[in-house]
C-alpha cells in the first residue's frame, strides 16, 4: 500500500510561493506585479474570496483580477459577500470566473440577474451574511483570500481599524488551512498602531495604487426625514419599544430608523422614557444616532462596520463605542451579525415590498440585489432562550415549556417611490426566482418572523394574531389603499382594534399634528456636527456648505 | 391638472372649518368647512390618473371617521400616506376645539 | 435638419441609396427620408466627436439609433451602415399599409402593460408589449384595433397617459419579422468588427463586447421591444455617470436625468462642439 502524504496542501502551497521567489521581497510584492502574483497563485477552478462588503471594497486587487489572462487562470469559483464593482461581474463576461457564491448584489443588481439568467454565471447560494462567513469553515473553504489593509507594517502585521468589519473572518479561513493570503495595502509604515490581524496569518502584501474604496453607506441627512417617517417612529417608540420594554436593539439603513434616532431625545423624553429604553446597540456609527449619545440615551455600540467622518466623533467616545488602545474603533462584521441574530430584542428594518401574508422582499423585477445581514437580523433564532423583558413579553402565558421571541418589525409607507404600492398580492420575487431559476425564492423576511408591521396607518401586531386569515386581515388593516389594504373594511378594523391586534395613533397616543420636522433632535447635517461638538467630519457629499 | 367631486353619505357634523398641510410639492392643503347638505370632496391635483386612488382614500377615511363636511384638497403630488395624514391631522384638529 | 452637415456626407447618401436628402418638413413625412436623414445627422454627430478626440466607454442606441452607435463602437462602417438603414426604412414602409401601429402607456408598470396586453391579444388584433422606456413607461405595438382595446383597459386602471403614437408601423414587434429577414440576408455579406466599447444591445439590454450581439441586434432590432431603461441600469452598474446625446433630440437626455438625478448630461442639439469639448475635459479631470 502507497504511503498517503497528509501534507498536500501545505506542499502545493509551498510550491506555489517558492515559484513567485523572484517578485517576493520578504512577504512584499511590487504594486506592478501584481498582475503576475495572481496569475501565479491561483489555479483554475480554485475557490477565491474577493473582500468586499456594502462598505469596504479590496479595489485594487477586484480591478487586478480582471487583467489576468484567461488561458491562464479560468473557471474561478468566486466568494464575495457584496458584489458591488463593475469588475466584480466583469470576470464572469471574460470566463476568468464561472461560479459565485454571495450575500448582497444591490448596486450590480440588473446585470447579476442577467448573467444569471443567460449562464454567464452559475450561482452556488445568496447567502445571509453568517451563511456565507460560516460556510468558509465547512465547504467553502478557499485557496486564495485578497484582502484589503489600512497599515501594514514589514512583518506583514495589519492594521485594518474602523473598517476591520469581515477581514478577521476571511483571513482566518484560509490562514489555518493552508489557503494564500493576499493583502493590498493603503501604507506600508514600521510599526502599525496595533495589530487587527497576525503577520502570522498573512502571505503576501502588495502595496495598492490607491486606497482602498469605502463607501458612506449609513450616513442620512435629516433633512430628507418626512413627517409620515416621523409619525412613524412615534408610533414605533410607544407601540413597540416602551411596550415591549426593548433593551437592546438594531436598526437597519433607512430614514425611517433615522427618524426614531432623532426622536430619542425629544419624544422620547417627552415620554418619560430615557434611561428606560435602548441603552445597548448593536449598530454601524450612523450619524443620526449623535443626539440620542450625547442626550445620554446610549450606552454602548457595537458595530459591523465604521462610517466615513465619524472616526473622531468615535475616538473621543470610547465609552460608547468599541475602541483600541490605539484610539480608534474597531469593526467586526462577523461578530456584528452573530449579535445581530443572537444577541438583540430586537431589529427594526425596511422593505420595498410586503406580500399579503408579511412576507418581505427587497428583490424586484430584473433585479436581484441578495439581502446580506437583514436576514440574519430580521430571523427569530428559536434555540435562543433569553430573559430579558422583550423576549420573555412573547412567552405565551397558558405554555410552561413556551418559548419567547426576537421582535421582527418592518417600517414602511404604503406606497414607495413612484407612487408603487409596497402592500401587494405577490412578490416581484417569485417571478425573479423562475426568471433566474434560483432553489429558493428571494424573501428577505418570512412572516412568520415579522412580529410588527408599522405604517403611516398603523401598527400590526402580528405576533398577537392566531391564524393566517386574521394575519392577513391585520396587514389589511395598515396598508392603506393599496390593493391589500382595500380589502379591510370598518367592522374587521373595530375588532382587531378593541383586541390589541392593530394600534392607530389615537389608540397609541400618538397625535399626528406633533408630527412635524421640528420634533427631530437636528434638522440636517450642521445640527449633527454641532451636536458633536465639531467632531463629526461629514464626507463631502452631505455637506451643503462646501 | 385634474379636477374631482366626490359624495359620502356621512353624518357626524363638524363644528368649525380647519386648514391643514402646505401648498409644496409632494404635498397639499386640506380645509374642512362645515355643512348641513350632503358631504362633499373636491380635489384639484397636479398628477394626472390616480382619480381611483383618491377616491379609495377618501372611501377609506369616511368608513374611519364618518364626519359631515364640505372638503377642499389642494393637491401638489402627494403620496396617499400624505393625504391620509393630512385628513386626519385636520380631524384631530377639530377635536381639540370641541 | 441637415443644414450644417457636411456635404460629403449627403452626397454619400445620393451614392450609395440614390436618395435625394431634401431636408424640409414634408419629405419628413416619408420613412426613408426620415430615417436616412437622422442617421446622417448622427454620423456627422459622430465624426464631430472624433474631431475633439472623444470615445465613448458604452453606446447606446434606441431603435434607429442603434446604426450610429454601431458605427460610434466601430462595428460598421459609415457606407454600410447608409445602405442598410436605407433598406431598413424601405422595407418598414412596405410592411403595413394601414391599420397597424404603436401606443404609449404611462403610470403603469411593465407587467402590469403585459397583463392588460395578454387580454386584448389575439390572431385577428394582435398586439404585444414593446418598447421599454422608463419604468412606467412602456410602448404597445400592433394592430390599430388592438392597441386601442389595450389602451382603453390601461385607463380603466388609472394610467397616467395612454395614447395612440403618430407611427403607421407596428415596429418592435413579431410582426416585424419580414424586416429582419431582408436586414439578416443583407448583412450576412457585410465586414463588421468587433465593438471599440461597451454596446447595450435594444434586444435584452446587455452589456454586449462582441460583433454577433451587435450583428444580431441590427438585424432583429424591429422584432424585439427596446429594453431602454434596462440598457440604463446596465449602464449606471457599469460605473458610467455622464450622458451624451446625439441629435436630433433630447428625450433620452430626460429620461436619463429622470432616473439618474446625479448624472452629467449633454445634448449636441443644445450645445456648442468647443464648448462639449471643455465640459467633456473638465468632467474626466474631475
Amino acid at each position: 500500500m502507497a504511503t498517503r502524504s497528509w501534507t498536500q496542501n501545505r506542499d502545493a502551497k509551498a510550491a506555489k510561493l517558492a515559484s513567485i521567489s523572484s517578485i517576493l521581497d520578504g512577504k512584499f510584492v511590487k504594486t506592478e506585479n501584481a498582475k503576475n502574483l495572481l496569475e501565479s497563485v491561483i489555479n483554475p477552478g480554485d475557490k477565491v474570496v474577493l473582500e468586499g462588503d456594502n462598505q469596504k471594497q479590496a479595489s485594487f486587487l477586484s480591478q487586478t483580477l480582471p487583467s489576468v489572462d484567461p488561458e491562464k487562470i479560468h473557471d474561478l469559483h468566486m466568494i464575495m459577500s457584496s458584489v458591488s464593482r463593475p469588475e466584480h461581474l466583469d470576470i464572469f463576461e471574460t470566463g476568468i470566473a464561472k461560479k459565485l457564491d454571495f450575500s448582497f448584489a444591490g448596486p450590480q443588481s440588473t446585470r447579476i440577474s442577467q448573467m444569471i439568467a443567460d449562464g454567464t454565471m452559475e450561482v452556488g447560494d445568496i447567502h445571509t451574511y453568517l451563511e456565507l462567513y460560516a460556510r468558509l469553515y465547512v465547504d467553502l473553504i478557499p485557496n486564495v483570500v485578497l484582502v484589503a489593509a489600512d497599515k501594514v507594517d514589514r512583518e506583514g502585521n495589519l492594521y485594518t481599524g474602523a473598517n476591520t468589519e469581515e477581514t478577521p473572518v476571511i483571513v482566518e479561513s484560509a490562514a489555518f488551512k493552508d489557503g494564500i493570503v493576499i493583502v493590498q495595502a493603503n501604507e506600508i509604515v514600521d510599526k502599525v498602531p496595533r495589530v487587527d490581524i497576525p503577520g502570522d496569518w498573512v502571505d503576501i502584501v502588495v502595496p495598492a495604487d490607491e486606497p482602498y474604496q469605502l463607501e458612506p453607506l449609513f450616513t442620512r441627512d435629516p433633512q430628507n426625514i418626512t413627517e409620515l417617517q416621523i409619525l412613524m417612529g412615534m408610533m414605533a417608540i410607544r407601540g413597540i419599544y416602551e411596550k415591549h420594554n426593548v433593551q437592546t436593539v438594531n436598526h437597519g439603513v433607512g430614514f425611517n430608523t433615522a427618524a426614531i434616532e432623532l426622536l430619542l431625545p425629544t419624544y422620547g423624553e417627552q415620554l418619560g422614557l430615557k434611561g428606560k429604553i435602548v441603552p445597548n446597540w448593536e449598530v454601524n456609527p450612523t450619524p443620526t444616532l449623535i443626539p440620542a449619545i450625547e442626550s445620554g440615551w446610549v450606552q454602548t455600540i457595537h458595530s459591523f462596520g465604521g462610517e466615513v467622518g465619524m472616526e473622531n466623533y468615535i475616538a473621543h467616545r470610547p465609552d460608547i463605542f468599541f475602541v483600541g488602545k490605539d484610539g480608534t474603533m474597531r469593526s467586526n462584521r462577523a461578530f456584528g451579525q452573530m449579535a445581530g441574530q443572537y444577541a438583540l430584542d430586537m431589529f427594526v428594518g425596511s422593505t420595498l415590498q410586503i406580500d399579503k401574508y408579511g412576507n418581505s422582499s427587497t428583490v424586484t423585477n430584473g433585479r436581484l440585489s441578495g439581502f446580506g445581514g437583514a436576514p440574519n437580523m430580521g430571523s427569530n433564532p428559536t434555540g435562543r432562550r433569553h430573559s430579558t423583558p422583550a423576549w420573555q413579553s412573547f412567552r405565551p402565558d397558558d405554555d410552561p415549556l413556551g418559548k419567547g421571541e426576537k421582535l421582527v418589525v418592518q417600517m414602511v409607507e404604503t406606497f414607495g417611490s413612484n407612487k408603487k404600492p409596497v402592500f401587494v398580492d405577490h412578490l416581484d420575487a417569485e417571478e425573479v426566482q423562475k426568471e433566474a431559476k434560483l432553489a429558493n425564492v428571494p424573501i428577505m423576511i418570512y412572516s412568520e418572523d415579522t412580529t410588527h408591521i408599522v405604517t403611516e396607518e398603523g401598527i400590526a401586531y402580528l405576533y398577537k394574531t392566531d391564524s393566517m386569515a386574521e394575519r392577513q386581515a391585520a396587514i389589511e388593516a395598515v396598508a392603506g389603499v393599496t390593493p391589500v389594504g382595500l380589502r379591510s373594511n370598518p367592522k374587521q378594523l373595530a375588532d382587531l382594534r378593541a383586541r390589541g391586534i392593530v394600534a392607530l395613533p389615537e389608540d397609541l397616543g400618538v397625535r399626528r399634528s406633533e408630527a412635524k420636522r421640528s420634533l427631530l433632535a437636528a434638522q440636517n447635517m450642521d445640527d449633527l456636527v454641532k451636536w458633536s461638538d465639531g467632531l463629526y467630519n461629514p464626507p463631502a457629499k452631505f455637506r451643503s456648505w462646501s | 391638472m385634474e379636477k374631482s367631486h366626490f359624495n359620502f353619505d356621512t353624518k357626524e357634523a363638524i363644528s368649525k372649518p380647519v386648514h391643514v398641510g402646505v401648498v409644496a410639492s409632494g404635498d397639499l392643503e386640506v380645509i374642512f368647512r362645515p355643512t348641513n347638505q350632503e358631504t362633499e370632496v373636491n380635489v384639484v391635483t397636479g398628477s394626472d390618473g390616480f382619480k381611483e386612488v383618491w377616491g379609495n382614500v377618501l372611501k377609506r377615511f369616511f368608513d374611519r371617521y364618518p364626519i359631515q363636511a364640505n372638503i377642499e384638497i389642494n393637491d401638489f403630488g402627494s403620496t396617499p400616506g400624505v393625504v391620509n395624514l393630512r385628513l386626519t391631522q385636520a380631524l384631530e384638529e377639530l377635536k381639540d376645539e370641541k | 435638419m441637415l443644414q450644417n452637415v457636411s456635404h460629403d456626407l449627403l452626397a454619400k447618401v445620393k451614392d450609395l441609396t440614390g436618395v435625394e436628402l431634401t431636408d424640409d418638413d414634408r419629405a419628413y413625412q416619408d420613412s426613408i427620408q426620415i430615417q436616412l436623414g437622422i442617421l446622417v445627422l448622427q454620423l456627422f454627430n459622430i465624426r464631430q466627436l472624433r474631431s475633439i478626440n472623444q470615445s465613448p466607454a458604452a453606446v447606446a442606441g434606441h431603435s434607429l439609433g442603434i446604426f450610429a452607435a454601431a458605427v460610434a463602437s466601430g462595428v460598421i462602417s459609415e457606407d454600410e451602415a447608409i445602405k442598410t438603414v436605407y433598406i431598413r426604412s424601405q422595407k418598414m414602409q412596405e410592411s403595413y399599409p394601414t391599420g397597424y401601429g404603436m401606443g404609449a402607456i404611462v403610470g403603469l408598470t411593465r407587467k402590469g402593460v403585459s397583463e392588460l396586453v395578454e387580454k386584448i391579444n389575439s390572431d385577428v388584433e394582435p398586439v404585444f408589449t414593446s418598447n421599454q422606456n422608463s419604468e412606467l413607461q412602456t410602448v404597445i405595438s400592433g394592430s390599430i384595433a388592438g392597441i386601442k382595446k389595450v389602451l382603453a383597459l390601461a385607463k380603466k386602471d388609472s394610467a397616467q397617459k395612454a395614447v395612440l403614437l403618430k407611427v403607421p408601423v407596428p415596429s418592435h414587434s413579431p410582426l416585424m419579422q419580414s424586416v429582419a429577414d431582408v436586414l439578416e440576408t443583407r448583412l450576412a455579406t457585410v465586414t463588421l468588427h468587433d465593438p471599440k466599447c461597451i454596446y447595450l444591445a435594444n434586444y435584452n439590454g446587455h452589456a454586449i463586447r462582441n460583433v454577433q450581439g451587435v450583428k444580431y441586434d441590427m438585424i432583429n432590432n424591429l422584432v424585439h421591444p427596446v429594453y431602454w431603461d434596462t440598457m440604463m441600469d446596465v449602464a449606471q452598474e457599469l460605473g458610467i455617470d455622464t450622458s451624451l446625446e446625439t441629435q436630433p433630440g433630447q428625450t433620452f437626455t430626460r429620461l436619463v436625468k429622470s432616473k439618474f438625478p446625479d448624472f452629467r448630461t449633454i445634448t449636441m442639439k443644445n450645445m456648442k462642439l468647443d464648448d462639449i469639448e471643455f465640459l467633456l475635459e473638465k468632467w474626466k479631470r474631475g
